[in-house]
């Protein structure tokens, strides 16, 4: 059994009278892809920016490779080894592809207060850059602005910056997100080939995908954990069938 | 040498910048043949302005904080100067060194409050504490209160030789040096981090950097330059009085930098020279078009702004980038 | 200090207070429902006072000129932002502290070139003109507590409007989710247009009121302006429940620290010194309240629930 690399214990968080995530409670081991579905409002980004520290928890305990994340926010947690790529792209309009890749890459190495040669010159810098975007195939768009990459590249953009500082967990909200089918192959197969870099946190919608990519899957709804297991014991799963898997047929 | 290759390729990629400084360096001696002394008043004025301004529009232009406050720093600045005459201190290199302290820890302090908050709240609360500022100057009797206090010419050893013009060239030594120091700032790691949190500050935190630090840091660096410009503007004003520090002038600062072009490094000195031709020039067009209205030339001036707003986005150097078809 | 003193102090500070609030209370929804950056509120008080002063002047009476004057007010609102406002919503807040900064320029100078650049001076009519008795043996000036008094009114007037009008249901729903608005099917184009022209009212008639106490000149808003901006901060960008409360703490800060503060100055200054510094050390009072504020409530005493 590989290492623990997630470990979540009775999270929960109310929004007034709203419960969106209640005594929820799995963990993420190294090397293997976890997928949380569950239908829209189940809580399931509330649980990731819990994870993240991007909303405070009203209870419970969230813990990277042992160690408590409570009370640090979210580039501490970064730091620390949590990545994340958003439901929506998050990535910095205004620059290069390129670009983006050296702020994450300087990021990285935590050499950011220095106020003398050019970051966008640094040989150092755009090797590392370059890496990174070798590693979900973008290498070929680097001097691109972002604001005029597709959709897809910049999903692939968003992946390689949560990839950059090398997490030893990886949080993905919906990377599929949006995609057309072509492009969701593609990232599944990119998806598929990053087991080894980390433990993966998987949201996603595309059943499809969630079946091909994961080790292990739990089901939220409103919330609550109603299930956890292998795949083939999810979809046969009776609860799960009715609550959430069970909709799809109907519609 | 790899200082000065990195300085040749920063000019070389702002020359807009460099062409106006080498232009402010030479404009004495045109002025000195034509014997047009006010002109040479006039671009003292225009270069003190524009350095405060570039201090500004480090973090109103690349960190995207849009501080309302900044002639405080410029008043503080100033202030540094008279009251250290007051006490019977001439020295004018110990008057930049007290600006430049005075400004950086105020605007530790300042930074440290006003960047707890963001959006409108950071506008209303730079405004406060330049307001504060204001009226503190405003009770000091003892330094002049509402009506101010005038100000000796400051001694500059080592360059005092250089009568008439040192005030001219001290200044544009400032200008010059603010500007190469701001060329290497926006283009280091520090300068991208900054421009990266206009961006996208949730982007910054996810590569696991707390934009704080970076934004105070930015605060101190912009109020530290403010500052060098209000002491400089004591000195060649010879006067100091609350009014520098009045909200409207944070505002004058802010529409030189639109006027100009924010967040690039020429933008705030070329809006300077423009805002303050406008106000030689409009009184002079009004006298010709409408004689009787000649004092009110803010009639003209207020709805040029909103046009720059309307309709001119980018600038002065968004049109210059336009002309030589550049990308920014 | 006697208690008399004291309690007309008192009732100088709830007189600017309440005039605060006429002026913050369109201004805080037009911050905090259209996210707009507006200075040239102060604009719209000098109008007022202007319209008021010179159809006083016009007429002869006092009220006749006022009641002719509010319509003007609602009009300048409704046409400044139907001519300019509305193409800078979608700018972000410099631009548009930018272009209202170009029209107070521009407001400023209209007025001095239509009225010269001294100020106006208006007569009170007899009737409001005199003092009474707030408590035996304690004169107050007529003229100001029927500024107070015409103050409450307007700010019960804004209260009914806000929270018992289906225009105030919309601007609420607006102030805490413009998308929600927007899907309601209201018409948010013609909401914000009648804010506006609502607001610059309540300006204008503070202006209106304002007038004969201090002097009608060009600029004589933007102090207000300022003031009203740390009224709606401390009470929470689009809160007008917030902004009333504000109001009164800042005037009363503000008045009661011009009087008390020379006294307090006094016992370890001189008396020429402390007269001096007083006011000035009482204005800035006010900005170290809303400092204290922001620092420990980031979003205001009474942020609007979101």
């Amino acid at each position: 059994m590989s290492e623990t690399v997630l470990q979540i214990e009775g999270l929960e968080k109310s929004f007034g009278a709203l419960r969106a995530t209640c005594d929820v409670s799995l963990d993420v081991a190294h090397g293997e892809i976890h997928a949380l579905i569950g239908p829209n409002g189940a809580g399931k980004t509330t649980l990731i920016r819990q994870i993240y520290g991007s909303e405070t928890s009203d209870a419970g305990v969230v813990k990277l490779r042992g160690e408590v994340m409570n009370g640090l926010n979210v580039p501490q947690r970064v730091a620390r080894g949590i990545g994340r790529s958003f439901q929506i792209s998050n990535v910095l309009m205004d620059f290069t592809v390129l670009q983006n890749a050296i702020l994450a890459e300087q990021a990285r190495r935590g050499e950011s207060f220095r106020f003398f040669r050019p970051a966008f010159d640094d040989q150092a810098l755009i090797e590392g850059a370059g890496v990174m975007l070798d590693r979900v195939g973008l290498g070929y768009r680097a001097t691109t602005p972002v604001a005029d990459l597709a959709h897809g590249e910049r999903r692939l953009l968003e992946l390689a910056l949560a990839l950059a500082a090398e997490p030893a967990l990886l949080l993905l909200d919906e990377p599929m997100a949006g995609a057309g089918s072509e492009e969701t192959q593609h990232m599944i197969e990119i998806i598929d080939g990053l087991r080894s870099r980390a433990g993966i946190l998987l949201i996603e919608h595309d059943m499809d995908a969630v079946f091909r990519l994961a080790d292990r899957v739990t089901v939220l709804v409103e919330g609550e954990i109603i299930a956890s297991g292998a795949p083939d014991v999810i979809s046969a799963d009776k609860a799960v069938r009715e609550a959430y898997l069970g909709s799809d047929d109907h519609a | 040498m790899d200082a000065l290759r990195i300085f040749l390729d920063g000019a070389n990629r702002n020359r807009t910048l460099f062409v106006l400084l080498v232009g402010f360096a030479l404009f004495p001696i045109y002025t000195g043949i034509a014997d047009l002394p006010f002109w040479n008043d006039l671009a003292m004025r225009i270069m003190l302005l524009g350095l405060a301004a570039m201090g500004l529009n480090l973090v109103l232009g690349y960190g995207g904080m849009v501080s309302f406050g900044h002639a405080a720093f410029v008043g503080v600045g100033a202030y540094c100067v008279g009251i250290s005459q007051y006490y019977g201190l001439f020295n004018g290199w110990i008057h930049i060194l007290m600006a430049l302290g005075a400004c950086g820890a105020l605007g530790l302090v300042i930074g440290y409050l006003a960047l707890r908050t963001s959006g409108i709240y950071f506008i209303m609360i730079t405004l406060a504490f330049a307001q504060m500022l204001f009226f503190l100057f405003v009770s000091l009797e003892q330094f002049g209160g509402d009506d101010g206090m005038s100000i000796d010419r400051a001694e500059f050893i080592i360059i005092d030789l250089w009568e008439p013009l040192r005030l001219y060239y001290l200044i544009w030594a400032a200008l010059a040096l603010s500007s190469v120091l701001l060329m290497f700032i926006v283009r280091s790691r520090f300068g991208v981090v900054l421009q990266a949190i206009r961006s996208n500050e949730s982007r910054v935190e996810a590569m696991g950097l707390a934009p704080l630090p970076f934004k105070i840091t930015g605060y101190v660096i912009s109020a530290m330059i403010c500052g060098l410009a209000g002491a400089l503007f004591a000195s060649w004003q010879e006067y100091v009085s609350p009014d520098i520090m009045h909200w409207t002038r944070s505002g004058e600062l802010m529409i030189i930098i639109i006027l100009g072009g924010l967040g690039t490094l020429s933008g705030p000195l070329l809006g300077a020279v423009v805002f303050l031709l406008l106000e030689e020039i409009l009184p002079e067009v009004m006298h010709v078009v409408a004689p009787s209205y000649a004092e009110n030339w803010m009639i003209v001036f207020g709805p040029i702004l909103i046009a720059v707003v309307l309709f001119a986005r980018g600038g002065l150097m968004g049109l210059v980038h336009q002309m030589t078809g550049r990308r920014r | 200090m006697t208690v008399t003193l004291l309690l007309e102090q008192m009732f100088n500070g709830l007189q600017s207070g309440v005039m605060l609030f006429l002026i913050a209370a369109g201004l805080t929804l037009i911050l905090g429902i259209m996210d707009f950056v507006f200075l040239a509120h102060g604009a719209q008080v000098m109008i007022g006072a202007y319209a008021a002063a010179s159809l006083t002047a016009l007429t002869g009476n006092f009220l006749v000129g006022i009641v002719l004057a509010i319509p003007i007010t609602f009009a300048s609102g409704f046409l400044l932002e139907f001519l300019l406002i509305r193409h800078l919503y979608r700018r972000d807040h410099m631009d548009q502290v930018l272009a209202t900064f170009g029209l107070i320029l521009f407001f400023n100078e209209l007025i001095r070139i239509g009225f010269g650049p001294a100020a106006l001076f208006s007569d009170l009519p007899k009737a409001l003109s005199g003092f009474v008795n707030i408590l035996p043996d304690a004169p107050y000036p007529m003229f100001r507590l029927v500024v107070i008094i015409v103050g409450l009114a307007c700010a019960i007037g804004i209260h009914m409007l806000v929270s018992h009008t289906r225009v105030g249901a919309m601007v609420r729903a607006g102030a805490n989710n413009e998308a929600m608005t927007a899907a309601l099917g209201i018409n948010i184009r013609l909401l914000r247009r009648f804010v506006f022209a609502v607001g610059a009212c309540f300006a204008g008639v503070a202006g209106m009121m304002i007038g004969p106490l201090t002097a009608v000149e060009p600029g004589m808003g933007e102090p207000l302006l300022i003031l009203s901006l740390v009224v709606i901060i401390i009470g929470g960008i689009g809160s007008v429940r917030g902004a009333f409360v504000a109001a009164v703490l800042v005037g009363m800060v503000d008045t009661m620290g011009r009087v008390l503060l020379p006294v307090i100055l006094r016992s370890f200054m001189g008396q020429a010194a402390a007269d001096g510094a007083g006011p000035a050390l009482a204005s800035m009072m006010v900005y170290i309240l809303m400092s204290l504020v922001l620092v420990f409530k980031p979003t205001g005493l009474f942020p609007p629930k979101g």
